[in-house]
């Protein structure tokens, strides 16, 4: 069974460095596997019929890259076309996205077009966006083509993995690449706060709490 | 010590959580049965004929709870459903035979397996999902300006799962979304907007300490009350408190979402204030249903009704159409 790699355990009190926390939200179409991946990210666990997310649901995970930790709070979303109203929340000040479709379903993947698009022009200029062709373990009913996703993303910037949250392909990594891409130096940002991740003090109550959804 | 005397699994088919306390549920159980027996007796004089009728009576014996043997024919009753079967000229059966809409049953047909997965009434046999698939596909397709809509699949579920019968949670579902609730299904979700900012007016007058805490670490109340609403607190709370809150949504209507909703938030006030941070504060609306307070449904519902304890449907609908044009001038 493929598990949480090291790479993404939390912090154990005596981590040196920095503590970057980030805003992430997870968007696509209805039952492509948003909580999936999100419960396979923060507790390595898969469940064939996951329940439908109703609203949004939150978690937090941490991961460590070098010298820094960054915490994840995650937003995952519901899928289904008429959340859509609920969706700014989430992503408004979010400083990362994870764009998601099912490899065996086009119109997914076309939502998930349409996803990035709203992200571009409604969300935070500086969001790192990440796309995530999920069920990759069921290539063989496979209707999207990794190469027409990655044509995509290169057109507009993503970050792109086929993942499998059944089996945990890709699922860290897409969530380290994201972590790798995020901007940590400290900077002042406008209002609103987009942009930067918030630096964390250790022994702030904000990283002493991480992962206290994991449980 | 007595853990073993009890279940894990409720009389609905719902494993009970990690956390339960047996104990505590036993002593409950002990003194709840009692209660049951003697309202059960009580119940038998209510009947008028075969029917039961909106009296204040049956108001006052329906917030001390419907025994579950009565529970389909008082909802049937209070909720308006027996009256819109009767009045309708169309028959659920043939009803049935339209679902020609394939973007519809497809999107439901990927939710069945995903109700209640750990149930065991619905995992162990194939009748009640058929049947949850037939109610909500013949709903969709019979009102075009809900059609389906995610959380429906919980409701029709329950629905299913207490009345036993198809027809009748087709008509119990008919009569809470198109007579009883706001227009929360619809395509806009408008009425769960507006009562979202409802819910936000009335905690900020009643629990200012809370209110201000609350935006303070930056919880949206989307994000802790969306089930409230949707699913009507299924899938949220215990199933016997969920049915205590249907007992009176159905006769009384949405208002009691919203007692539920402040008791909830009253009930808690130590831990929402102790909560420091955003995924504290998640974390302790999502187990709320794990506090025995909220388990020991009989005591719930008595502090419902006193949280507040007049809430006037007139004023509710003022709250709510102030909040509607506020919306609709964004």
């Amino acid at each position: 069974m493929a598990n949480r790699t090291s790479a993404a355990q939390r912090p154990n009190g005596s981590t040196q460095g920095k503590i970057c926390q980030f805003k992430l939200v997870l968007l696509g179409e209805s039952a492509v596997g948003k909580s999936s991946l999100v419960l396979r990210f923060v507790k390595g666990q898969f469940h064939e019929y996951q329940e439908s997310t109703i609203g949004a649901a939150f978690l937090t995970q941490t991961v460590c890259l070098d010298d820094t930790t960054v915490k994840f709070e995650i937003w995952d979303t519901a899928g289904q076309e008429r959340y859509h109203s609920l969706a700014p929340m989430y992503y408004r000040g979010a400083q990362a996205a994870i764009v998601v479709y099912d490899i065996t379903n086009q119109d997914t993947f076309g939502r998930a077009k349409t996803w990035v698009k709203e992200l571009q022009r409604q969300a935070s200029p500086n969001i790192v966006i990440a796309l995530a062709g999920n069920k990759q373990d069921l290539a063989n009913k496979r209707m999207v083509e990794y190469e027409e996703a990655q044509a995509h993303a290169d057109e507009n910037g993503l970050l792109f993995m086929e993942t499998s949250a059944k089996t945990a392909m890709n699922v860290n990594d897409i969530f380290l690449a994201i972590a790798k891409k995020l901007p940590k130096n400290e900077q002042t940002t406008g209002p609103g706060g987009s942009g930067q991740g918030r630096r964390l003090v250790e022994g702030d109550s904000g990283a002493k709490t991480a992962g206290n959804c994991c449980k | 010590m007595a853990t073993s005397m009890y279940s894990k699994v409720d009389e609905y088919g719902f494993e009970r959580p990690e956390s339960f306390d047996y104990n505590l549920y036993g002593n409950f159980l002990s003194q709840y049965i009692g209660v049951l027996a003697k309202r059960a007796k009580r119940w038998g004089d209510l009947k008028h004929g075969d029917r039961y009728k909106k009296t204040t009576t049956l108001k006052r014996f329906v917030r001390k709870g419907i025994p579950s043997s009565e529970r389909e024919a008082v909802w049937m009753a209070i909720s308006g459903a027996e009256t819109m079967q009767r009045r309708s000229n169309l028959q659920y059966n043939s009803l049935k035979k339209y679902m020609e809409n394939k973007t519809i049953t497809e999107m439901i047909k990927i939710d069945i397996p995903r109700t209640f997965p750990e149930n065991i009434y619905f995992t162990n046999d194939n009748i009640l999902p058929q049947q949850l698939f037939n109610i909500l596909a013949t709903f969709a397709h019979h009102n075009n300006e809900v059609g389906y809509c995610q959380g429906l699949n919980y409701i029709a579920g329950l629905l299913l799962l207490v009345t036993k019968s198809e027809e009748s949670s087709f008509w119990l579902l008919k009569a809470l979304i198109e007579e009883i609730l706001p227009k929360y299904y619809i395509r806009s979700m408008s009425g769960l907007l507006i009562d979202l900012e409802v819910l936000d007016e009335f905690v900020k007058k009643n629990e200012p300490a809370i209110h201000r805490h609350i935006k303070g670490v930056g919880m949206p109340w989307a994000v802790a009350s969306t089930k409230w609403f949707i699913c009507l607190y299924a899938e949220v709370l215990p199933t016997e408190t969920v049915l205590r809150i249907w007992d009176c949504i159905f006769y009384e209507g949405s208002k009691v979402i919203f007692r539920v909703a402040l008791t909830l938030i009253k009930i808690h006030r130590q831990q929402i204030l102790e909560a420091k941070d955003l995924g504290e504060m998640v974390d302790c609306f999502r187990k709320m249903g794990q506090n025995f307070n909220v388990v020991n449904c009989h005591q719930f519902m008595i502090e419902v009704f006193k949280t507040p304890s007049s809430f006037p449907n007139r004023y509710l609908e003022k709250v709510r159409e102030k909040h509607s044009s506020i919306l609709s001038d964004k």
